[in-house]
């Protein structure tokens, strides 16, 4: 049972948010990993907005996942960049899909993971919004 | 690689994950019934992760593809457990959620093993 009174991000349908979220930190950590170790000069940039991407999926989980005003402004600023991310790197890969000769999480707006990374930042926002302390 | 392995392993788990979704529709928390069809699941990506690292160290050495292979193998051995585990944290619709959200991420990343080997 949620007690009324205690808005938390991790409860509820946000178990399951945190749960995807997860997933997602996950792998783009590990892939960014293995793509800066084993072959960091062949798309310097592309590799480093994988590193990006990463790291913006860490810290929208544990922002999520744990309850506070700090880490719930963690995940605002995560999710925030996240949206700004995907929509950024999909429009110019759409634009001009040369520009990075390999593919991120956010090319084409995460046309490879069936466009989860699209959908997810509004998710994410979406229930912040929702789980808002109510004054 | 053991092709009718994965077959069975996605297909395993997507009918788990259909199972997991009747007990959300039901609103009903996981019991002794889904976890032990878990820990099934559970051993046999512990089978599977087995031969095919055994299967790997007899064949080829190609070290960058090889990380990538292993780790995946490895990678999914955690996803149940840690979705277990987080799911059990609370009891809400969402928090069964959370094992579909696993089981699926399984069924994905053992596809992606197939299409990794296939590549190879």
């Amino acid at each position: 049972m949620q007690r009324p009174d205690v808005r938390s991000t991790s409860s509820g349908l946000g178990r399951a948010l945190v749960a995807i979220y997860a997933v997602f930190a996950l792998s783009a950590s590990a892939r960014s990993l293995v793509q800066l170790a084993t072959k960091a000069d062949q798309a310097p940039v592309a590799y480093s907005l994988s590193a990006v991407a990463a790291l913006v999926y860490v810290a929208a989980t544990l922002g999520l996942a744990e309850v506070g005003p700090a880490p719930r402004r963690l995940a605002w600023a995560a999710v925030g960049f996240e949206l700004v991310g995907v929509l950024t790197v999909g429009t110019l890969t759409v634009l001009d899909p040369e520009l990075f000769p390999d593919a991120t999480v956010w090319s084409a707006y995460g046309q490879g993971y069936g466009y989860l990374p699209l959908v997810l930042p509004f998710l994410g926002l979406a229930w912040l919004i929702r789980t808002r302390a109510s004054r | 690689m053991i092709d009718p392995l994965q077959t069975i392993l996605i297909a395993a788990a997507l009918l788990l994950a259909a199972v997991t979704g009747g007990y959300i529709a039901l609103d009903r928390s996981p019991d002794k019934v889904l976890v032990a069809l878990l820990a099934v699941l559970e051993l046999a990506l512990v089978v599977q992760a087995v031969v095919a690292i055994v299967q790997f160290a007899r064949g080829s050495d190609d070290v960058g593809g090889g990380i990538t292979f292993v780790g995946y193998l490895l990678a999914i051995l955690l996803v149940l457990p840690a979705g277990l585990l987080w799911s059990l944290g609370e009891r809400s619709r969402g928090a069964t959620a959370v094992l579909l959200v696993s089981l699926l991420t399984v069924a994905f990343l053992v596809l992606r093993l197939v299409q990794l080997s296939a590549a190879a």
